[in-house]
């Protein structure tokens, strides 16, 4: 069982690349679950035809832990991709981090942490433990940095491999960065500045996203691109990104640059 | 409970008022049956800063000290603070070698009461026991460490096992050394404390294949049932055991003769429906009368165990009522 995390700035495009892998990787063949780590329980809705699913922590407040069951926060969406969204509070009040760590173990109580791949979409600002949770032992050994061209979200991927780094210098640990994907912004030389990136934290670009208003399209219908308009370009590149996710053995410790080099990185392709 | 284990640490993972808190209350009561210890509890000491950096580190640090000290085991216990910032607790413990490091989840916000937490570390504690060879005596599992009479009671229960020619294992947990937990499986029976240990009675029974009987003996009648079930338990021949506790019984009630047909009243009532069924036993054996204007006799808080029991509860009704 492949158990992947995506992590990356908020609005970076997350939601939408976790949601079109899954898509793809589910015509694959594949058995997937995707689980929404972001208390703002979006990350599934284009696999659910627009629907927002009830989240694990609102099933539990409701319910008590006692009452919930896995047929209460599991869906199953296209092409039989199974659902799960954590939830968690509102802004400014509670403390979602701890959503997280109990949301993992109910699902765990559940049995429901099965199938091919696993697919943690993984909010960016990695702020307290509770977040680090997917790549705990035992759940993502592969994460993914989801980025564009811009310095903010380099910035956010550099300090997710500051976590990553942290983690995976525990003995047993088997958490490693597995890659960088480029969420395009349509910046000049963006593919090149990711692509070096990666290389300068001890990984590689593992696909470049180009922006499309093909992925606005679906999303307004309430669909992944693979559903909406699987004969596209945008579509291929998902699939391709699916292939190479199952291809991928260059898993590998990040070295995080200090924020001095990856600004004069960015400099460097003004 | 884990602090009875005298030759390991135990150490609170959080802020020094988590420790200080049950160091005082352990100390104290100990001081109430006439010891002096000094629990073998440590804490992380968290900070603020701590807090919002993160626990591991300190908890790190502190599990370094405290296995440079040579215990025969550490045992780990988390608070509420740590769990809710994420600090990966079983992930720290798991990277020291050399000496046993145990965690027992025990942070109050998720849920639980005092007696799960006790039954939480019993069973962590057992998890360091392996298959052993059966020697044919009785454990004694879940003493109330902070009980009042948890010596006397202790003695109450070896007596009546003795008479059945049984003598006791390990007392799981009091008093503790850690190389004697491995010989938990080698009893041939397991007493309860009382029926709230149930689950540990259960997990043990499953590890291990050990009966269990739920319960000390309580009031005036218990002792007789007690043997019974021991007995039965064991397939050993009771009849000579329960007579001479049948005459231990008679012997106690001509000994309080004196209290009988006297107007007592109940101040506050027992709270629970065991303590009740005990007064209310020893009402009906020394045929006193239960009156609004009785004198007021005291009930203890948790019911008294075996005819020693009994008897030290009339010694203070007779105090009342002669008073």
């Amino acid at each position: 069982m492949k158990q992947i995390a995506l992590y990356g700035k908020g609005g970076i495009g997350k939601s939408t690349t976790s949601a079109n892998l899954s898509a793809a990787l589910s015509l694959a063949g594949h058995d997937i679950l995707q689980i929404g780590c972001d208390p703002k329980r979006d990350s599934t809705r284009m696999l659910m035809a627009g629907r927002l699913i009830p989240t694990v922590m609102d099933q539990v407040r409701e319910r008590g832990a006692a009452g919930v069951t896995p047929a209460d926060v599991v869906y199953t969406g296209f092409n039989g991709v199974r659902c799960v969204e954590a939830g968690g509070p509102e802004p400014g009040v509670g403390c979602a981090g701890r959503g997280i760590i109990a949301t993992f173990q109910l699902l765990e109580k559940f049995g429901t942490l099965t199938g091919d791949v696993i697919v943690y979409d993984v909010l960016g600002d990695v702020v307290c433990g509770g977040f680090a949770m997917p790549m705990r032992e035992g759940y993502a050994q592969e994460v993914y940095l989801v980025t564009s061209g811009e310095l903010m979200s380099l910035y956010a991927a550099n300090n997710i491999c500051k976590a990553i780094e942290r983690l995976s210098a525990r003995p047993k640990s088997r958490c490693r960065l597995a890659g960088v994907i480029c969420n395009a912004k349509s910046q000049p030389k963006e593919e090149e500045l990711v692509a070096e990136f990666a290389r300068r934290v001890n990984s590689h670009l593992v696909q470049f996203i180009p922006r499309d208003r093909v992925v606005q399209l679906a999303e307004l219908n309430r669909k992944t691109v693979i559903e909406y308009e699987p004969a596209s370009a945008q579509a291929q590149v998902y699939r391709d990104l699916a292939t190479r996710v199952m291809e991928n053995t260059r898993l590998t410790i990040p070295s995080p640059l200090e924020i001095d080099d990856l600004e004069a990185l960015a400099i460097e392709f003004m | 409970m884990t602090t009875h284990v005298r030759d390991a640490i135990t150490v609170v993972h959080g802020p020094q008022g988590c420790t200080h808190h049950n160091f005082s209350l352990l100390h104290a009561t100990n001081l109430d049956n006439d010891r002096v210890s000094l629990p073998p509890l440590v804490s992380t000491g968290l900070s603020e800063t701590d807090v919002i950096f993160g626990g591991e580190g300190a908890l790190d640090r502190t599990l370094d000290e405290v296995i440079a000290r040579d215990p025969a085991a550490v045992f780990v216990l988390s608070t509420c603070i740590v769990e809710t910032i994420g600090d990966d607790v079983g992930m720290v413990c798991g990277t020291k070698a050399g000496v046993p490091v145990i965690v027992v989840p025990t942070a109050g916000f998720l849920g639980g009461s005092f007696q799960s937490g006790v039954n939480n570390a019993l069973v962590a504690l057992a998890g360091m026991a392996g298959p052993a060879e059966g020697n044919g005596r009785v454990n004694i599992i879940g003493e109330k460490n902070l009980e009042y009479e948890v010596e006397e009671n202790f003695t109450e229960v070896s007596r009546l096992l003795a008479l059945l020619g049984l003598s006791v294992n390990i007392r799981f947990v009091r008093d503790l050394a850690t190389d004697r937990i491995a010989s938990l499986a080698s009893a041939r029976l397991n007493v309860l404390r009382d029926p709230s240990l149930i689950p540990v009675g259960d997990f043990l029974q499953e590890r291990f294949g050990t009966p269990y009987i739920p319960a000390y003996p309580v009031g005036i009648s218990g002792t007789v049932a007690f043997l019974e079930s021991v007995a039965g338990a064991c397939g050993i021949d009771c009849h000579r055991a329960v007579e001479e506790e049948r005459a231990l019984r008679q012997e106690t009630l001509d000994d309080f003769a004196d209290l009988a047909g006297a107007g007592v009243s109940f101040t506050p009532l027992p709270p629970d429906p065991e303590g009740n069924r005990a007064a209310q036993d020893l009402v009906e054996a020394l045929r006193l009368d239960v009156t609004p204007s009785g004198r007021p006799v005291p009930v203890p808080v948790t019911p008294p165990i075996g005819i020693t029991g009994v008897r030290r509860l009339l010694h203070r009704w007779r105090r009342a009522l002669h008073a």
